[in-house]
């Protein structure tokens, strides 16, 4: 009777750590995001009033005003947007062809064409940043959101990812399967391999979109049209260290993160819909 | 390769036919031939549109001086001079030692949390599970402004949160027997200090990219059939065995992808040693990382042409490195035979 | 002959009025130059001109990729001090010479030095300047019993206030650092750039450098500096809680205490000369107009209008950018007692330091020397590295990174 209840603590104890430990880390995770969200009520003076300034300010109207007046804020989330949703769901198409290719064919030029790819990631964007643009102006993309998505929707990440996704979850039986069944090579990718790969398509997607919402560099040298900026270009380009409207700035950075938060919670919804709660708990 | 189509299953009926109609079968035949290249016809066009000619770019400067303010036009060539200038470059040397150290320091802690991690997140409920990856994920996607920041907040020498801790713990009546020794090296500078900035940039990293790792994974784990678990279950295995014995080798496509990302992210660390030694103004001996040296060389000091030999020297590096991996690591990760 | 004459009138008028015809033209920079550009747009119609904005870096590293590729820089970008040197040398900018030529005399010599060729060639126009101060607290000052000009005196003399002010818990500065760039930037021998003599070879290991490091190591080593880095949360708490007796900077810093950085401490300071009379300067910024642009004549019209003196006045009641133009000097402003210094009238101060920095020769490899300079400096502050060594190490890397 008392080992039953020993153990029982035992396990108890173990959840209460367990837990504690969890919870530590969403704390250290959530942290900074809400403090951003804090230091937008704020306006520069207060925020920088104490080492870390936990109060509630009075300055968020202010401050969205401010953001307001100081970019074209709106038009600059739409055009993240555009870029972002146009460009992830081009790279889901792209990369699950290649990666189903690369994962399912035996073909010449396969391991050429994968160590070209893994190699292209090895290759510092900062530099490359040069030849980039003068592709870009020389087939007379610039100032176009296509010059922000395009080069980045063959992104061998994704490649890579869908590659090692396919190995790992599409059996090889269903494919031939689907062959015999007299089903064409696009048809099979289409409507039996496509489907199996829904989590790993999420996953990408949420990676995708987080790097073209993100991306700076690029849009820096080819967008200089103020209807055309994204908005990582306009929360940049009011930073300096002269009168930088703060509360503004960070006002518009929590706003700005807010849809990757909302692209994340949607796709994590597909991501483990692999997973049937019921077989893997305890 | 496990998964091998390009031998059709029905190889048979078709040669069958293909003495009956030559010509049309030669078609279908050649039309079977090319199915992965048209597969791979996205990479392969935009690829060749946008990314080759940046590789050869690269090449061609490698071996000239260049000023970029001075236009295309005053490229020099200069042989090997790069290389031998780069080669013999010590903070080149440094810089590699300081990248290859941070990369260890953030990137094997990042994948020994980020495994069990997720294989406990999906053990979970539904919905403990969600919000809680959910959180992790966060770093990742909050901006580098507002991370900057508050991580300046909390290294800070005499305010900072962390040093706060620390002293109280120092001089606490609780815990100031085993911590006293720390009020010695008050007021700790995490991002000022030489000796320690490696270590602060590689916990950002770490904290920035777990929750990353964390989401690879449970993708990863979401392939995993029940059955497999039921199984182990009926033969008596516990959560731990499950974890070392299903779970850990299933991955394994998943651990080589995530890895050789980490691999290739952390070689190329640019963003969070560049805000942490304020634009490599502090304890940059230790703190500045190869491709910071890159940019400097590359924007600050206008020498592209040293720039991209240096850009292909790392690119030797991580090739190496990478190389490596696959070859111990490739055969299973990549799913062979 | 009176028709021909009349023609050739009429033609002549025709082609200047082409030139002078409405254009589109982009100013590219960095804010502040949003404000001032929103602010004093409305008076300048000959054309219209189209903004675009990036912080510092972004801008810098734009402007940098369109004149390797000859194309996308707007038709007048805004240049940094810092960048100016390496920029105006390799041939990207419009030749400005003549244009620049009625106006020239009108402003701060060094300035215009800065954005003049090696060939003598103007490729760049001063249109702000930041003359060098120390900034300090008179009610430290006061209470310790020194009086400014025994501190100011020498470097020597700051330093002996420094350890004064340590014995009552006050640091001289936030960072050593400061001490030591002031030095080695302020004090140049004549016939010598900034880091390399008139025939290019490096000065780094010579007497300036190593009195600069000297200076700073004796601040470091006697605990007289906070060892913070400038344009941080702790910087700014340090100006605020009043850990700092001392600052050296550019006269835009007063605009930052005054508003953000440290309100509250209004009244208590005072700006000076740098020790030992020293003229210095921290920033400024220039116009240029790439030669990729299609409206170089709209291009210059701009520059005219925004270095004109009341647009040179507007900029500093605008944006606090001090006016390169020196005939502004004289305008009523300047007279202006600030309430901030304790009612001291410093603009007079920095008009007078504006017009008296030497002009020094510029050199292609300043960039590479700086970096470098500055590494070698923090290995002896921080990890105590020997300034024989380090200066002798960053002479190598400098012989060998200037080709």
């Amino acid at each position: 009777m008392t080992r039953l209840t020993a153990h029982i603590n035992l396990r108890l104890i173990g959840r209460a750590i367990l837990w504690a430990a969890l919870l530590t880390g969403v704390f250290m995770t959530v942290f900074p995001f809400f403090w951003s969200l804090l230091m937008a009520t704020h306006d520069r003076t207060t925020m920088f009033s104490s080492g870390l300034n936990l109060s509630l300010g009075d300055q968020l109207i202010a401050n969205y005003a401010r953001l307001l007046d100081t970019m074209d804020f709106w038009v600059g989330m739409l055009n993240s947007f555009s870029v972002s949703i146009i460009g992830t769901i081009a790279s889901l198409l792209f990369c699950s062809m290649c990666g189903y290719a690369l994962a399912v064919y035996q073909f010449r030029g396969r391991n050429v064409l994968f160590g070209m790819m893994i190699c292209s990631m090895m290759l510092p964007p900062i530099l490359t940043l040069i030849p980039y643009y003068m592709v870009i102006d020389a087939i007379g993309l610039t100032n176009t959101h296509l010059a922000v998505w395009l080069p980045f929707s063959i992104n061998p990440f994704g490649i890579f990812l869908i590659r090692q996704y396919v190995v790992a979850s599409v059996p090889r039986d269903l494919l031939e399967a689907a062959k015999l069944d007299g089903a064409s090579a696009f048809r099979t990718y289409w409507s039996v391999v496509l489907p199996l790969l829904r989590p790993g398509l999420a996953t990408l997607a949420i990676v995708q979109f987080v790097f073209l919402w993100n991306n700076f560099l690029q849009p820096l040298v080819v967008l200089t049209s103020s209807e055309k900026m994204v908005i990582t270009q306009m929360l940049r380009s009011v930073q300096g260290i002269p009168n930088t409207p703060w509360g503004a700035l960070m006002l518009g950075t929590f706003i700005s993160i807010l849809p990757l938060v909302g692209i994340y919670m949607a796709a994590s919804r597909q991501m483990i819909s692999g997973l049937t709660s019921g077989a893997v708990k305890n | 390769m496990s998964t091998n189509l390009e031998t059709p299953v029905s190889a048979p009926a078709n040669s069958a036919a293909e003495r009956d109609n030559a010509p049309a079968d030669r078609w279908r035949t050649l039309w079977h031939k090319s199915t992965p290249y048209w597969f791979m016809s996205p990479y392969i066009l935009i690829f060749g549109i946008f990314g080759i000619f940046p590789v050869f770019f690269m090449i061609f400067l490698s071996f000239h001086t260049w000023n970029p303010v001075a236009g295309l036009g005053s490229m020099e060539f200069v042989g090997l001079e790069n290389y031998a200038l780069s080669l013999t470059d010590p903070t080149l040397w440094q810089t590699l030692k300081n990248t290859i150290l941070m990369a260890l320091y953030s990137g094997v802690p990042q994948h020994l949390v980020a495994l069990p991690m997720a294989y406990l997140l999906v053990q979970l409920g539904k919905r403990a599970r969600h919000w809680l990856t959910t959180a992790y994920f966060l770093p990742y996607v909050t901006s580098t402004i507002a991370v900057s920041m508050i991580f300046f907040v909390m290294f800070s020498k005499e305010s900072g949160i962390i040093n706060q801790a620390l002293t109280g713990l120092a001089n606490g009546t609780l815990t100031g027997w085993a911590f006293g020794w720390i009020n010695d090296l008050m007021p700790i500078g995490w991002v000022q200090e030489n000796s320690l900035i490696r270590y602060s940039v590689s916990f950002v990293v770490f904290w920035k990219y777990v929750g990353f790792n964390i989401v690879i994974y449970t993708t990863g784990l979401a392939t995993i059939s029940d059955d497999l678990y039921e199984a182990a279950i009926m033969d008596g295995a516990n959560a731990v065995q499950r974890f070392f014995y299903i779970a850990l080798p299933l991955l394994r496509p998943f651990i080589f992808f995530g890895v050789t990302l980490t691999i290739i992210g952390n070689m190329n660390l640019f963003d969070e040693p560049y805000v942490l030694t304020r634009g490599l103004q502090q304890a940059s001996t230790n703190g500045m990382t190869i491709s910071n040296y890159l940019y400097r060389v590359a924007w600050e000091w206008l020498d592209m042409g040293g720039a991209a030999a240096i850009s292909w020297i790392l690119f030797v590096v991580i090739g190496a490195f990478t190389g490596f991996y696959f070859w111990f690591f490739g055969r299973r990760g990549l799913g062979g035979d | 002959m009176t028709l021909k004459k009349t023609l050739g009138f009429t033609l002549a008028t025709a082609g200047l009025m082409s030139s002078a015809l409405a254009a589109d033209i982009r100013f590219d920079g960095f804010p502040d130059y949003d404000s001032q550009l929103e602010a004093i747009l409305g008076g300048f119609d000959q054309h219209d001109v189209d903004m675009l904005m990036n912080e510092h870096g972004g801008h810098h590293d734009k402007l940098k990729t369109n004149l390797a590729t000859g194309s996308g820089a707007g038709d007048v970008v805004l240049i940094d001090r810092g960048f100016v040197g390496s920029f105006i040398n390799q041939g990207g900018f419009v030749d400005l010479t003549e244009e620049y030529a009625p106006y020239k005399d009108g402003f701060a010599d060094y300035a215009v030095a800065q954005g003049t060729s090696a060939d003598g060639r103007q490729y760049a126009v001063p249109v702000d300047l930041g003359p060098g101060v120390v900034y300090y607290r008179r009610d430290y000052m006061e209470d310790m019993g020194y009086d400014l000009d025994d501190v100011m005196t020498s470097w020597d003399s700051y330093i002996d206030y420094g350890r004064e002010l340590k014995k009552h818990d006050v640091l001289l500065m936030g960072n050593a650092m400061a001490l030591a760039t002031a030095y080695w930037n302020f004090n140049v021998e004549s016939g010598n750039g900034l880091y390399f003599d008139a025939n290019g070879e490096p000065l780094v290991t010579g007497p300036r450098f190593q009195r600069a490091f000297e200076l700073a190591k004796t601040v470091r080593e006697e605990g007289m500096d906070a060892n913070i880095a400038e344009w941080t949360e702790e910087w700014y708490a340090g100006f605020r809680e009043g850990r700092f007796a001392t600052q050296m900077s550019g006269a835009w810093l007063l605009g930052h205490l005054k508003n953000w950085m440290a309100p509250d401490t209004a009244g208590n300071w005072g700006v000076s000369n740098l020790p030992d009379n020293t003229y210095g300067t921290w920033g400024g910024s220039f116009l240029a107009i790439p030669k990729q642009s299609d409206n170089p004549e709209a291009a210059w019209d701009l520059i005219e209008y925004m270095i004109s003196e009341d647009m040179q006045l507007a900029g500093f009641q605008n944006i606090a950018a001090f006016p390169a133009h020196t005939d502004t000097y004289d305008d009523p402003m300047f007279g202006e007692s600030i309430d901030f210094l304790r009612g001291q009238k410093a603009r007079l101060l920095f008009a007078d330091i504006a017009e008296n920095v030497e002009p020094v020769e510029p050199h292609e490899g300043d960039q590479i020397a700086e970096s470098l300079v500055t590494t070698a400096l923090e290995q002896v502050l921080n990890d105590g590295v020997d300034i024989d060594t380090a200066l002798a190490n960053a002479e190598r890397q400098i012989k060998r990174r200037v080709r």
